[in-house]
């Protein structure tokens, strides 16, 4: 009988010194849906990456439609018989579904021109069989985010591929739509008989339609079983990669919190560019985390915190009340955002490391004209103070390690006389090794103990949340779903987290107690 | 857990290659530079004359000055079509003021003028985000179209401090040449002693990191968009004082193709974010003695014109070898 599904043996793959894969080994069968739980960093990403021909592994093999192989390229990848949907839709807005579909794959007369007529009917049968209400000629930009994912869907199955690849599919889409699309991946399964890889952090997802669940821990395929023999304790466990027995059960009180002065920031109401309002007070130096699935708002809300997102609603500052127009009145007012991603939003990459430190500082240090030594002493004892490494002021800032790198960007705020107040981090240390890391933990922690000032930050790691957090807000929906203490453990945070549209958080909570 | 897979030592893409590949191209402009004075000097026995050389940098002068401005735009990552139709009116503006309200006056409105048109842009690109291309390349076409309204016929019969003014000289050097050396010193400053500088740089190289640190990148980009807008002005009323007339319909014409090319000559990239004022002045004064060697030479203007095109793509040709290289070693 030949083989048929996926089978990938001891794939590995490492970036330097990081051992992101470690011999994966993983059977996916034709016909059944198979969960890919596991905690960030465990390796889920570059092992798509590497499904995908995004990502080269340096050993191990794919084995997909009986032949193997040993790395691929995008275009090997889907030749092969692999197709993968990304949580963000690789689609043209610009064109039409059925442009979409043949993109790159357009059907051509010995003329050389597309043969419309035959594209619109193939793309119609693969949207009529992914069960499309809408005409496929339109422009993507009058669609829904859910019929885009289904135009990416169709986009895939035109490739006929063997095995459907499916990374956080439901994040943008609403309650309804998540019920369509996962309607029509299970139909995919069990009556088009593919093979169908599904990652996911939402555990309602995962009983709904997984036939398999398989855990990817610093990693490695930790254990891979039938949904049906698990319980929601195991499940969590999966997703959360924090055994259950560490899981303390969190009271909901809070740690005290000191009364006695008024808050350092307060939120009344306050919404992230159409989001629902948020409410909450902030001491001076608190360290509040904050915590949210993937869609959840948590970017949106430090984004639109930090002035670089149009906000509504109360916010007020040591005693003032702002409206944030603009990230410059932001940080007028002391307030300041790491973005979560550093290539794009915060380094300057082909500038020195003392440029990158100063940048929004050279206007303060100077009198008038900069004054080079002022400048070559502030970055000096900045970058003495994070341990930088390099230690070296003329070093372009993509020459630094992701950890170093961020220390360029986050001494900016970190900085004595940065006259900020409220610093706000995305994922602060993503990405970056334990070293840096814990080094980063303790400038954030001085930051908040000294003086007014307070720190916000979203992390999705549980162990950094804990680590620094004398608070977590967890968010889901963009709504603030609970406060509870920063040692809160993973498993509560992520039942928590859950989105529950038609039940109250509470009542997913039970639903996990007495599956316990 | 399997196996771990054995740990290549820190992987470091052998920077010294990479580096050195770099600085050779960088090098290539100012040996080239070098190189084609011995070549002239050889070949005509009057090219390397004080002479000569004053008039190199004086027929440069123009182009020098409007570079400057240019280099910083480019240097934030912005580009400006305009710079030819600026000069023409302002030119057209000043001189239609020379006759009328003398000199000074004449001046002031060609700076306004060019001042003017560069909020304009400045405006419609830094606040209203439309694209730089399209709206300085309408300013283009609407510029010269307004000059030529102005003044259908080239105008002259100025004042006769205007041709003085284009003529004179202080210490043996010709003013012009005073001028920009002066517009350099500005620039250098600039860049390099003012916070500004900074600021220039860092929205080239990463505008949304540069919007997210509080830099008030809009007030920025118009700021530079009305520094260029000026700096044109002035060009056109150097090239006025040494023509001691305004022709509306070819005064800096084509100006803006020299100057794009002296600025990406100058080794900063069309994307921006880096770049050096020296290397510019060295872009500058290539073309100025492309220009002038070739006309010692004999070669017809028209050829000459086809070098200077030529040039332009080289210089494009070098920083996309520069920009493979930087890529190549990820």
């Amino acid at each position: 009988m030949p083989m048929s599904g996926m089978t990938i043996h001891g794939l590995s793959k490492s970036y330097g010194n990081n051992v992101v894969l470690r011999g994966v080994d993983l059977q996916i069968r034709a016909g059944r849906i198979h969960a890919l739980l596991g905690p960030n960093g465990a390796g889920k990403s570059t092992l798509l990456g590497c499904l995908s021909g995004a990502v080269r592994p340096d050993a191990g093999t794919i084995t997909v439609n009986g032949l193997t192989h040993t790395g691929f390229t995008p275009q090997s990848a889907l030749k092969a018989g692999t197709a993968i949907i990304y949580q963000h839709l690789e689609l043209v807005s610009d064109l039409s579904a059925v442009e979409n579909i043949f993109l790159g794959s357009e059907q051509r007369t010995p003329f050389g021109t597309v043969r419309k007529a035959a594209q619109r009917r193939i793309a119609s049968e693969l949207l009529d069989r992914v069960g499309a209400d809408f005409d496929p000629s339109r422009p993507l930009t009058s669609l829904t985010m859910g019929q885009k994912q289904v135009v990416e869907i169709a986009k895939a199955l035109h490739h006929r591929p063997e095995v459907l690849i499916l990374d956080e599919p439901t994040a943008a889409l609403s309650s309804r739509e998540t019920d369509i699309l996962l309607g029509l991946i299970t139909r995919l399964a069990h009556e088009s008989g593919l093979a169908i890889v599904y990652v996911t952090h939402l555990l309602r997802e995962v009983t709904a339609v997984a036939d398999e669940v398989s855990v990817l821990r610093d990693g490695s395929v930790e254990w891979t079983r039938p949904t049906a023999d698990l319980g929601i304790e195991t499940l969590i466990e999966g997703i959360t990669g924090a055994p259950v027995a560490r899981a303390a059960t969190a009271t909901s009180e809070n740690r005290p919190v000191q009364h006695d002065r008024p808050p350092l920031l307060e939120l009344a109401d306050f919404r992230a560019s159409g989001a629902p309002g948020v409410s909450v007070r902030i001491g001076a130096g608190e360290i509040v985390g904050v915590f949210g699935l993937l869609g959840s708002g948590r970017t949106n809300l430090v984004e639109a915190l930090a002035g670089a997102r149009p906000s509504e609603g109360g916010f007020r500052l040591a005693g003032s009340d702002l409206r944030l127009s603009s990230p410059g009145i932001a940080r007028r007012s002391g307030i300041a955002l790491v973005p979560s991603d550093r290539k794009s939003q915060s380094l300057f990459s082909s500038l020195s490391a003392q440029e990158n430190v100063l940048m929004p500082h050279y206007r303060r240090l100077s009198r008038g004209w900069r004054r080079p030594r002022v400048e070559q002493h502030v970055f000096d004892s900045v970058a003495g103070r994070m341990s930088l490494h390099p230690m070296s002021a003329g070093l372009a800032g993509d020459r630094f390690s992701g950890g170093n790198a961020q220390k360029l960007v986050m001494g900016r705020w970190l900085m004595d006389g940065s006259g900020v107040t409220l610093l706000l981090l995305d994922e602060p240390t993503q990405g970056v090794d334990v070293g840096a890391r814990a080094e980063l933990h303790r400038m954030i922690r001085e930051f908040a103990r000294e003086s007014e000032r307070a720190v916000i930050f979203v992390s999705s790691d549980v162990e950094e949340l804990n680590a620094l957090a004398d608070r977590v807000v967890v968010l889901a929906e963009s709504r603030i779903v609970g406060i509870v203490p920063g040692d809160t453990a993973e498993r509560e945070l992520m039942v928590l987290a859950q989105p529950a549209p038609s039940s109250g958080p509470s009542e997913v909570r039970s639903e996990g107690n007495t599956a316990a | 857990m399997t196996e771990v897979i054995a740990t290549d030592a820190k992987s470091e893409p052998a920077p010294s290659l990479k580096s050195g590949l770099l600085t050779g191209i960088d090098s290539i402009m100012p040996v080239a530079t070098v190189g084609l004075m011995i070549f002239f000097a050889v070949n005509h026995s009057s090219f390397l004359t004080k002479d000569n050389l004053l008039l190199i940098a004086l027929q440069s002068a123009p182009l020098m000055v409007v570079a400057v401005g240019a280099a910083l735009l480019l240097m934030s990552g912005y580009i400006d079509l305009s710079i030819g139709s600026v000069m023409a009116v302002s030119g057209v503006c000043a001189g239609l003021t020379f006759n009328s309200a003398g000199v000074t006056a004449g001046v002031m409105v060609g700076l306004g003028v060019g001042l003017a048109v560069g909020l304009l842009n400045g405006v419609l690109i830094g606040y209203f985000k439309l694209s730089p291309i399209i709206v300085t390349l309408g300013i283009l076409a609407a510029g010269r179209g307004l000059a030529q309204v102005l003044s259908p016929d080239a105008l002259y019969g100025f004042p006769s401090a205007v041709l003085e003014f284009g003529n004179a000289r202080v210490l043996g050097v010709p003013t012009l040449v005073w001028i920009a050396v002066f517009v350099v010193a500005l620039g250098a400053l600039v860049m390099t002693l003012l916070p500004a500088g900074r600021h220039v740089v860092a929205v080239g190289v990463n505008s949304r990191a540069a919007y997210l640190s509080g830099i008030p990148v809009r007030r920025l980009v118009l700021s530079l968009y009305a520094l260029v807008g000026t700096l044109s002005a002035l060009g056109g009323l150097m090239v006025v004082a040494r023509l001691d007339s305004a022709p509306s319909g070819t005064l800096g014409a084509g100006f803006e193709i020299s100057v794009l090319t002296a600025v990406l000559l100058g080794g900063i990239p069309y994307s921006g974010g880096k770049g050096h004022l020296w290397r510019v002045v060295v872009g500058v004064w290539l073309m100025g003695i492309l220009t002038n060697g070739i006309t010692l030479m004999n070669v017809s203007s028209q050829l000459s014109q086809v070098l200077t095109g030529a040039v332009l793509v080289l210089a494009a040709a070098l920083e996309g070898v520069r920009f493979w290289i930087h890529r190549s070693s990820r």
